[in-house]
Order: C-alpha cells, then structure tokens, then sequence
C-alpha cells in the first residue's frame, strides 16, 4: 500500500491507496508543529493497517518554505569570486557578502588566481562578527570547482566548525547570482531540515513502517528522505505539485489541461500539456530571489473565495485580501463564496446571509442579490481566463536557440479544465466554458494533491560536459570533476558514462530500481575549430530517470459536472 | 514615448553552420551564451528576452532581388535571424521596451540588392530588411545605420545608396588590406544622396583611442545633423583585438562606450569571429550599455592595457575626419551635376564577387534622376558560376518615397524587359505600393507577391 501525505498552509490532506484505488483519505486542520500535523494524518489514514502493510510513504513539507518566509534560520556569510563582469551589486543578495579576487572562465580556465591572505582575511572579518555558516560561490564554479575547495580548503583548516557550502555542489547549471542564493538559502536551512527529517525517521519507525519513506519536490519527482538532506531546497513548493500530479493521475494519459486549484484567497494554476505537467524554463523565485530550485511552472493568482468584495462607487470590486470567513460563514465581508451561495453553486454557509451580503452591495445600484452574484463571479472567471491565457502564451514566448526549435513552436490550448480546491465546483463550468474547453472536477478532488503526493515518481538526474581539448569532465549533481583519458572520447561514449554516473547516483541513493529506462533530456555537441582544424568536443548531456507518476487512479474523467 | 527595458534577442543558431569549419559555424555564440547566462544578466529587470520569429518571404523581397526567387537563396535560420530584428523593432516602435540588441547569426551586411549567392557569409541583409520594414509597417522615414564591423558594410551601402532618407556610416579597416576591398571616403552616395554614405577606413592596428575621435568628431556630429527616427548599429565585433580576421584593436569596453554614447534603437550582430576571446565579452559589454548598466567591469581576460597607437596613422585618420566632416556640411551646396554628370539617369557598372560560393556577378545599375523623388533603379545582373553556368536578371526597384511618374516608367521598363529574351528572369521590386513581381522567361510565368496588408 502506498501513502500520500500533502501538508498544506491550512490543511494537511492524506490518503491510503492500494493497486491505483483510493482505500482511506483524511484531513485535518496543520498545526504549528508540522511534524504533529504529519503524524497525525498518517495515523488518520493507517487505522486498520498494520506499519508492515506500507511498502511507501510519500509526503510534502512546508518547513523550508516557513522556515525562509519567517526568516528562521542562522545568519549566513558569503564568500563570492565574481571575477571580471557585472557589477554584483545589480543583484540583491541575502547576508553579508565578501568579495575575493580569483577567476574562471567560461571553459572552467583559471583566468585570475586567488589570494589567500586575503581568504584569511574575510574569514576573520566574518568570525569577528559571529558567522559559523558560509556559503562559498565563484562565477563559473560549475565548469571548475577549483577556487571553492580552494577557499573551502583554507577557511575549514581555521575554522574547522563552521559549516560551509559550496556553490558547484548546490547548483550546476548557469547563472551566478541564482547559484549565490540557492547556495546562500541552503547553507541557512541544512541543519534545521537535517533535524526534522531525523524526528520523521523516528516517528514512522515507531509506527512499524518499513518501507521506503520519501518526499515530494517541487518539481514533482520524489527523493528518499534521508538523501533529501543533500537538497533541502527541492522541497520548497511542493504543494502545487503535489495536486498537479494528482490530476495528472485522475486524468486520462496524454491530455492536456489547465489544473484549477482555487482555494481562500489565491488560485493555483498549472498546466499538464499531452499528459505531463509543465516545468517551468527557470528555476523558481523564492523569498523574492531567483534560485535554481527546479519547479512545475504554477502560477498562483489572489483571487479565491474568502476574497473581499466591495463596492466603490458604481463599480463593484474585487480585492486580493481577505479578512476572514465568507459572510454567509459569519464573516465581515461580502466575498466570492456568498456570491456563488446565492446562485445555488455551493451548498456553504447560511443562504439568507449570502442574499445580505449581495444586497450590501447591489441594494444602492438597483441590483438584485443574484444580478451583484453573477457579476463577482464573472469577475473571478475573467481575472483567472486571463492569467490561463497569459500562461499559455508566455510558454510559447519561450526563448529557442535552434532552428528547429523556432520551427516547431506551435499554439497548443487545452481541452479540459480540472478543478481541485475547495472552491472549484463553483467556477470550473464557468472558466472552462470561457476557454472552450470541457470542465472536469475529478473524483477525490479534494485530496488531489495527497494523492499525487501518493504516485509522485522518484527522479534523479545526471549532468555531464565533457571538454576533450582540455581533457576533463564535469558531474554537476555529484560535483565531481575528473580527467578524460581515452583520446577517441565521443558522444556515445560520454552517454555511456552519463548513465553509469546515474546509476551510481540511483545507488547512492537506494533507487537502484528506478534506473531501467533513462530519458536523454539535453544533449549539445559542439565541435571546436581553431585555424579550420578540430581540436576537440564540448560535449554536453543530460539524462535522468523518467519524470512522471506510478499510475493513474480509476477510470479518470468520471463525474464532469456538465453532462 | 520609450518603455524602459532593453529587448534580447538571443538566437545562436546551434543548429546551422555555413560548413563545419567555417568560422560562420554552431560554436561561434556558444561561449557568448555562456558568459550572458552565467551572469544572470537576463534575470535582470531592466533586460527582456524574446522568443524570435520569422520574417516573411515578402518581408525578403521588399529588400532584395533574389536569384531566382528568395526561397533559394535563404534558410530558415536566415528568416529567424531577420525576423528577430523585426521583432524587437516592433517591441521598440510600440514603446515596450527603449531599445534591443538582435544577438543572431547568420549576418547579413555584405548582401545587396541582388543576390546571386552567399557573400563575405552573408544572404540577405538584416539590416535593410529592417529599414524597408520600419517605413512600410511603422511609418518610419528617416533612418541611420552605422556599421562597426571590422569589414565595410558594402551589402548595406549598395542598397541605399540613392536613398536620400537613410544615412550609412560604415568605419572599417582599410579596404586595402581586407575584404572586400571597398569603403572609401570617395564612396558617398549616387546624385540624389549625397553625402548620405559616409565611409571611414582605418588603417590596421588602431585602438578604441582613435574608434572615439571618429566617434566624437564625425558620427556624433553628423547624427545630430540629420535627425533620424530610427538608429540602427550594425554590430560587428571583428575590431576587436583578438579577431582572427581583422587587424584592429578595439577592446570590449571601447564597443561598450560607443554603443552608449550612439544609443541605437537596435544594435544586430554582424561579424566578430574570436570566439572565445572577443565575443562573450564584447557581446555582454554592449548589452549592459543598451540596458544602461555598468560594462566598466567587463574585461578581457587577457587585456593588453592601452594600446600604442602609430602616431602617423592617428593623424591620417584626423585628417580624414576633417574632410568628411567638411563634405558633410557642404552636402547640400556642392554642384552634384559637376561630380555625377547630367542627363536623365546616373550609372553604375559594378562587378561582385561573391567569396563564399564563388560567383562572380556583374551589374550595370540606373538610377532615374527625378527631381520629385528618389527615382526608380533599373539593375542589369549576370551572375557567373565558374565557367559554364550563368544567369542574367532584370530588376526594377520602385523607391517607397516614388513619384507617379517614375512609378509608371518603372512598370513600362519592366514590361518591356520581359519581353527581351536576354533575361531569364526579371523582378518589379514596388516598394510604395509593397508589390512585388517576378517573371520567369523559360515557363512564361509571373509571380506576384502583396504581403499582408498594412495593420494586419
Ligand atoms: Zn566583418
Ligand atoms: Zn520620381
């Protein structure tokens, strides 16, 4: 049997299935102690089930999320070789940063050396002021991690208690500043998660479970919690992902859909196109800074049904906050929920004071209840079409550096918008039949997300460049950098070493199952040509274990609310 | 009214190459989009990136006479490469962003009117397609196009040269000691635009020292004079000192520094073939300079300081300063019948080479002299491919500022060359009408080409 645990802002959902069928669902209120919240609804769902029954369980965490929003975590130094280039001060860093001279060039060549007095120096500067955590980051540290360890090496012999990261291990793709923050916000939250994920250990002991225990990221692939240490930051935004997966499994295979989750005050959007939900190009922004951090492409709109409504002069408007409970659940404010209350479109609250909180607003303009209903709800459908439309667009704007790329752009629109979240039922006709699509609200909607926390995939992922004129190789995820012997090293060959780098990784990490089938997700060979000669590859390849969910659960589009 | 961000087109073309050796090959922005990526430059607020798009057939034939009809002469990655600039000329016009920088290959300033073939690594001219764009979709008259590519930009300047509305300044290497062998100071524009072709050769081995004095005492001036709505930079970066092709030695910051002081609304990349020392760093250094950000900090790694310049060849340059400056401001009291001659049409006989597929092409090209309006042109072309294999066209071009008068004559002399046997093919260019005709003798058939209509 597999569990699905998804603990949410407000609710933690969590279901029990068994071969694709939904066998207990549960959902309670998250408190403050998000471990309490967890076990909780595990043991909701596991009544009547022995520990040794569980092959899997698989649930999301809030806690770096909180963790970041709350600033709660231990000041962290930066230590940044930026080299020659732009100003860093474009870029706003978190805590105190300390610039050293050193350089790498694009093909991983020291270009400048670093000084080591001066290391000395910025690391007694950063002592003297009470630093014990430093995140250590140079431009171009993924194509060669020299200076890092270098510096690393240096300031550990001194200091041999502080806890450092290094900015090739944290992020291996391009883009200094996002490799700074990602580096920056994992140093801060690596010990405190290291801690929880020790407490969920112990507590799913305790309850005889022996079977794989893992957690959700936010790009919907899964990791085993104790490897997940390695990258605390991946289990930020696991939420979205979490229901987008679940309607990839309550849907059909293949389609393509807008997913819909309206909750109290936003509304979470995703897009599954030709049944795979969508990545988003870059990595996510987090706290209000650019990381590398992998995520579905989920855009959250504030509009939900807790949102105020009021009328200001003759126009009636929508606003993104909310102050409390629907009126017709004895709130102070008209809100969107009381406008679907009166159209009949929920069965929620207290009808007669849905009908009040419309005639507040309607009464001075000469509107019936129903008349003031139909126009806030026209209000949310239009400002979600319009964010929906605009995803769509802005994925096709995506930049492409190939001509077949160029060629292949082509308008996709979905046929189907499924709605999940509390306030779905009420709106997804009406938005869908503005896109001219089909409405769906799946079976189980209200615990989409635990369940697609339930057959959310393990993925790992390999990143090898080769530079044969130079003679090395590089491993983005594992950091590793090593000397390229064989002079006839090609393309299949940096494939093969690609997946057996995978499969080493899977191991590390006790996935050694998932390794079977691999997808290439990048590949780039470039030929080097200096005087009209070739003297050497850049060769450079992504591969990983395939993306996606265990299996579909039942029979997919069973109850539309459209006939 | 302008927006505030600067607009990127990035498209590298990791897919195309001229062959795979040839320094007009998939590497060459390879290192490019490392550096930009690695800087995080894009994630910038004051940056946009933009998907590129093709541009049209017709927006190819507004410009060009290809031989024998557009969809031979260019690629795919051609239509992406000039498509992008129309793009971002777009954005620019509807005020979405201040200004743009189509970072793209294939380049296009060595293409002219006609082509026959690849040329100096170029088919169709970005840059012009542009031009002829902004004035049929926007509005747009009066245009500058400043060339600072290493090689004179002789594509650009052929197809404008009778065009009194857009200004070229084209400063390169002495063209007697690269290709193409031609911009000289003489070269100045046909008898209804004279002095609208400013050419400033540069002897080998100087610095951005001397790039500057061009650029304070002579495009700066002349700019200011002529008023243009639209600056577009012909950005080619085989000035550099590291450039295998070239022989000068401008450093990035120097392209830097000229690209904020000329404030182009669209800089497109033409030449620059130092891959991996010039390139990621020229590149990155003019789009901090668009985007209006500190480039002070982009360096080379391997910067040789100030350079030395030869204290002779410093004061040659000056002196041609001098000169053209002085042909510029008496443009308009010189006696042009004393320079071109008179009569009703002005001649040019012109032989082309084409380098890279090796056709050798000779024009005898007619500007009708009126006095209300640019005039029509008239191009008789034979293009040579070695011994055995040739083709003669007959193009006419209707300017887009034509009179009636000119328009008719031009209608009446492409009529009548197709029914001459001589020509294979023969093309009506209508630019004020945006009408395009082409006619080929041996299936007795003609082509006509609208385009979509202004709006759409
Ligand atoms: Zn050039
Ligand atoms: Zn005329």
């Amino acid at each position: 049997m597999h569990i699905g645990i998804d603990v949410g802002g407000t609710f933690t959902d969590a279901v029990l299935m068994d071969k694709g069928l939904v066998k207990a669902v549960a959902k309670i209120p998250t408190s403050r102690d998000l471990l309490t919240s967890l076990l909780q609804a595990l043991d909701a769902v596991m009544q009547g089930v022995g520990g040794e029954q569980v092959e899997r369980v698989v649930f999301s965490t809030t806690l770096i999320t909180n963790m970041i929003a709350e600033k709660k975590y231990d000041p962290v130094g930066l230590i940044l070789i930026p080299g020659p280039g732009l100003d860093i001060g474009l870029f706003r860093f978190p805590g105190e940063v300390r610039v050293v001279q050193g350089a790498i060039d694009y093909r991983g060549r020291e270009i400048i050396p670093l000084n080591m007095e001066e290391v000395d120096r910025v690391a007694d500067d950063l002592a003297a002021r009470g630093y014990r955590k430093v995140a250590v980051v140079g431009k171009f540290s993924c194509r060669n991690y020299l200076h890092e360890k270098k510096v690393a090496e240096r300031i550990q012999r001194r200091f041999p208690e502080w806890k450092l990261e290094l900015g090739h291990q944290v992020a291996g793709q391009l883009n200094f500043p996002r490799r700074v923050v990602s580096t920056y916000l994992t140093c801060a939250t690596r010990e405190k998660y290291r801690f929880f994920v020790q407490s969920v250990q112990e507590a799913i002991g305790q309850r005889g479970i022996r079977g794989k225990i893992f957690i959700l990221k936010a790009d919907g692939g899964t990791l085993p919690l104790e490897g997940s240490q390695e990258v605390p930051m991946e289990t930020i935004f696991s939420g979205p992902a979490a229901s987008t997966l679940g309607v990839q499994a309550l849907l059909p295979p293949g389609e393509t859909a807008v997913v819909v989750d309206i909750g109290g005050t936003t509304t979470d959007l995703a897009l599954i196109l030709s049944g795979q939900p969508l990545l988003a190009s870059k990595g996510a922004k987090v706290d209000d800074m650019f990381t590398h951090v992998r995520a579905l492409a989920v855009k959250s709109v504030p509009v939900g049904g807790d949102s105020v409504v009021e009328r200001v002069g003759r126009d009636i408007i929508l606003y993104s906050e909310r102050l409390g409970p629907p009126y017709c659940l004895g709130g102070p404010m008209p809100t969107p929920t009381d406008a679907l209350r009166v159209l009949g479109l929920t069965k929620l609250g207290d009808p007669e004071r849905a009908r009040q909180a419309m005639n507040l607003l309607g009464a001075p303009l000469g509107l019936s209840p129903e008349g003031v209903a139909e126009r806030i709800i026209r209000q949310v459908v239009e400002t979600v079409v319009e964010e929906i439309e605009n995803m769509f667009s802005s994925w096709e704007q995506e930049p492409a550096y190939r001509v077949w790329e160029v060629l292949q752009k082509k308008k996709v629109r979905p046929g189907t918008v499924v709605g999940v979240g509390g306030g779905a039922p009420g709106f997804i006709s009406q938005i869908a039949a503005r896109l001219g699509c089909s409405p769906v609200i799946p079976p189980y909607a209200p615990v989409a997300n635990a369940i697609g926390a339930a057959v959310a995939r393990p993925t790992i992922q390999i990143t090898l460049r080769a530079d044969t004129e130079q003679g090395y190789y590089t491993v983005n995820e594992e950091g590793f950098q090593g000397q390229l012997d064989d002079p006839a090293f090609n393309e299949e060959k940096a494939l093969n070493l690609a997946k057996r780098w995978l499969a080493w990784r899977a191991n590390r990490y006790g996935l050694e199952n998932s390794v079977q089938e691999v997808e290439l997700l990048r590949k780039e060979v470039f030929n080097m040509v200096r005087d009209w000669v070739t003297v050497g590859r850049l060769i450079d390849i992504t591969i990983q274990t395939p993306r996606g969910i265990l299996y579909h659960v039942g029979g997919g589009r069973e109850r539309g609310v459209e006939e | 009214m302008r927006g505030k961000k600067t607009g990127l087109v990035f498209f590298p073309a990791f897919d195309w190459a001229i062959s795979p050796t040839h320094p007009e090959r998939e590497e060459r922005l390879l290192y490019t989009r490392d550096q930009i990526f690695e800087e995080g430059v894009l994630d910038l607020p004051q940056i946009k990136e933009y998907a590129p798009r093709l541009a049209t057939v017709h927006d190819v034939a507004r410009t060009h006479f290809c031989v024998p009809r557009v969809q031979s002469q260019v690629t795919e990655a051609h239509l992406i490469a000039a498509g992008s600039a129309l793009l971002l000329a777009d954005a620019v016009v509807s005020g979405e962003i201040k200004n743009g920088f189509a970072l793209v290959r294939p380049p296009g300033h060595h293409a002219m009117r006609v082509v026959h073939g690849n040329r100096g690594f170029c088919n169709i001219n970005n840059e012009a397609i542009l031009v002829e764009y902004l004035r049929r979709h926007h509005g747009i008259r009066r245009i500058a196009i400043v060339d600072s590519d290493v090689h004179h930009g002789d594509g650009t300047q052929d197809i404008f040269y009778h065009d009194p509305d857009v200004l070229f300044i084209s400063f390169h290497q002495d063209g007697r000691t690269i290709y193409p062998g031609t911009g000289f100071p003489h070269e100045l524009g046909g008898p209804g635009a004279y002095a609208r072709t400013i050419n400033i050769p540069l002897p080998p081995g100087l610095g951005d020292e001397t790039f500057h004095y061009v650029v304070d005492n002579l495009i700066l001036p002349i700019l200011r004079d002529f008023q243009p709505e639209f600056i577009i930079n012909s950005a080619g970066q085989d000035n550099h000192y590291t450039d295998p092709l070239g022989s000068m030695r401008f450093t990035a910051w120097g392209y830097a520094e000229f690209t904020s002081k000329l404030k182009p609304h669209l800089a497109v990349l033409e030449g620059g073939y130092a891959i991996e020392t010039a390139l990621p760093y020229v590149n990155l250094a003019i789009l901090l300079a668009l985007a209006g950000l500190d480039y002070s900090r982009v360096r080379e790694p391997d910067w040789p300081g100030a350079v030395k310049e030869n204290p002779d060849r410093v004061s040659r340059v000056k002196r041609m300063v001098d000169q053209l400056l002085r042909v510029w401001e008496e443009r308009d009291n010189i006696d042009i019948e004393k320079i071109f001659g008179r009569g009703p049409f002005y001649e040019r006989q012109k032989k082309i080479f084409y380098d890279t597929d090796y056709i050798e092409e000779e024009q005898l090209e007619r500007v009708r002299r009126c006095p209300s309006c640019p005039g029509y042109i008239t191009v008789d072309s034979q293009g040579v491919r070695g011994y055995s294999y040739s083709t003669r066209v007959f193009c006419v071009s209707v300017p887009f500022q034509a009179c009636g008068a000119c328009q008719a004559e031009a209608y009446d002399a492409y009529e009548r060359a197709k029914g001459l046997d001589v020509y294979q093919y023969v093309y009506l260019q209508d630019k004020s009408t945006d009408t395009f005709f082409s006619f080929e003798r041996d299936k007795k058939r003609e082509w006509v080409s609208e385009g979509p209509k202004v709006g759409e």
